[in-house]
């Protein structure tokens, strides 16, 4: 591109590739990216200047924000753990060539993909209990059972899908090799295929399981007492919104920052001599 | 008997007839060079002589057992015959002796520190001993077909199938991969060869089989065939090369 340059001002078709030409551009990009950061901080330093009460932040982080977290994260944790599993499992499903397996994976996936999750939640958290007789479901114990379960199912059609397609992109010459080799189907599944579809599938994995944990804020719905409830138990009562806003956010970022970071480390970890010959 | 056997072979995709009543036996110690034209079935063969491909009629056998039959247990006779791909198929996320290691440890149950031993052992022989602990796209492509063999030997197979296992290569990495494939026969490994390397087929091949729309057309010497085919089909082809 820097070569181009001088060669650039002789001929006209050039003159466009040199006034945007890599470097341009990227100086471009870093402006654009600098001032927003800045514009983005300084609108956050003048909020908390102005608008966060430090004695009630104080005053509400613990118990009940940090507990609320408490409670986010190890709704999160199993869910995720719970859905990827249940997920791979579909994903087999879904690239069965048995027509029964493949079409009770395809309906599962057409079902927790096609209705909200909201609705899914309280069809658990409301269909369940119909089947006991009356008064005998301890419905207060119910809540974070119906999270984990409905969090769960749906996530595990995202999931699939991600495993599907990441199997799919596994050219079929890696099975025909496994199985010209005296491997069975399950082998060439478990030792060749699937590390690799794991590779491709990590990246919607792993947007699917930061979406998860915002799906979270769902369960303020059954009386899950989670980040969102806690935001609304301190703003009816004190009428302050930007002091457990600031906290809501910090609680969320706390969990989808670490977790981005977890799955480009499980990225980098499956790069198999990367793209260097 | 011979040690791999077509017999009245015919092979359908769909409605498309692409193997026609195909017999060939390959000899122990044999090395069957088959060629023809693109589309000429040469591939379909191959797969369908480890049952990548099922056939419609005919039946086909390793050592007298048949391949083709629904029972076979076609997990076991795949041990015996080694494939290896015009693509390489490394396992990607394996380095260069794991794949060698992988189908003896997992098939065959081998400890993993004797497949190891024998992985270096085969590794040698094809000439990519320092390479064992790269990863296949750290390595050429005539180093990864050789890895291939390799993988394929490891297996100890009694017969070797290749399917125009130098045609995705630069040219100048062919012959690195022709040697080792030369050695293998000169150590008396039976291999069916579909190649377009018509100085391979001359001077390794034992038969020249000469494939046309899905039949064998032709079965010569190379000294034969080369020189003066039997078949006008055979001339045709022969013509076409000049
Ligand atoms: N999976 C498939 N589905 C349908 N038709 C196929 C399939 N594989 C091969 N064919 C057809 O079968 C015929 C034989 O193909 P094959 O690949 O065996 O030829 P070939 O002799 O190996 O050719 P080439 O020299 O190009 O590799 C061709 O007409 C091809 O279009
Ligand atoms: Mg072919």
């Amino acid at each position: 591109m820097a070569e181009s340059y001088s060669e650039g001002r002789t001929r006209d078709g050039e003159y466009q590739e040199q006034f945007l030409n890599d470097k341009t551009l990227r100086r471009l990009g870093a402006t654009i990216a600098g001032l927003f950061t800045l514009g983005v901080g300084g609108l956050v330093a003048v909020i908390i200047f102005t608008q966060v009460d430090f004695d009630l932040f104080r005053e509400i982080i613990y118990p009940q924000f940090v507990e609320a977290f408490l409670r986010v994260l190890g709704i999160v944790l199993v869910g995720s753990l719970l859905s990827v599993t249940a997920g791979v499992i579909v994903g087999l499903g879904r690239v069965s060539n048995t027509r029964f397996t493949n079409a009770v994976a395809t309906g599962y996936v057409e079902f927790f993909r096609g209705t909200p999750l909201l609705f899914q939640l309280l069809v658990i958290f409301t269909g369940i209990p119909a089947f006991w007789p009356p008064g005998q479901f301890p419905i207060s114990e119910w809540a974070i059972p119906t999270a984990i379960i409905g969090l769960t199912l749906n996530h595990a059609a995202y999931v699939g899908e991600a495993v599907r397609g990441g199997i799919d992109a596994v050219p079929d010459g890696q099975m025909e090799a496994a199985r010209s080799l005296g491997m069975s189907y399950v082998q060439g599944m478990r030792e060749v295929v699937l590390p690799q579809a794991w590779r491709n599938a990590l990246a919607a994995i792993g947007n699917d399981q930061v979406i998860l944990v915002k799906d979270t804020s769902l369960l303020t719905v059954i009386a899950v007492p989670e980040l969102i409830s806690a935001f609304r138990n301190v703003n009816s009562a004190t009428f302050d919104p930007w002091t457990p806003i600031i906290l809501v956010a910090i609680a969320y970022l706390m969990i989808t920052i670490p977790l981005g970071k977890v799955v480009s480390h499980l990225e980098t970890r499956s790069d198999w001599g990367g793209d260097r010959r | 008997m011979s040690l791999l056997e077509f017999d009245e072979v015919d092979k359908y995709f769909g409605e498309t007839h692409v193997l026609k009543d195909v017999g060939l036996n390959v000899e122990e110690g044999e090395v069957c060079v088959i060629i023809g034209p693109s589309g000429s079935g040469k591939s379909t063969l191959l797969r369908c002589a480890n049952r990548l491909e099922e056939i419609q009629d005919g039946e086909i056998r390793l050592e007298g057992t048949s391949i083709s039959d629904p029972d076979a247990d076609i997990n076991r006779l795949r041990q015996r015959i080694g494939m290896v791909f015009q693509s390489f198929n490394l396992f990607p996320h394996k380095t260069a002796v794991e794949n060698v290691t992988l189908a003896p440890t997992k098939v065959k149950g081998l400890k993993g520190d004797e497949a190891e031993r024998r992985a270096d052992e085969l590794l040698d022989r094809v000439g990519l001993s320092a390479q064992a602990d790269s990863y296949p796209n750290q390595l050429s492509g005539g180093q990864q077909q050789r890895v291939a063999i390799a993988r394929a030997l490891a297996m100890d197979p009694h017969v070797m199938l290749f399917d125009e296992v130098t045609s995705a290569l630069d040219p100048e990495l062919v012959g690195e991969v022709l040697e080792v494939m030369h050695d293998l026969a000169d150590e008396g490994m039976t291999m069916l060869v579909v190649t377009h390397e018509m100085g391979f087929a001359r001077e390794v091949g034992d038969r020249i089989v000469l494939m046309a729309d899905g039949r064998v057309v032709e079965d010569s010497p190379p000294e034969v065939f080369f020189e003066d085919p039997r078949t006008d089909r055979g001339k045709q082809f022969l013509s076409k090369l000049l």
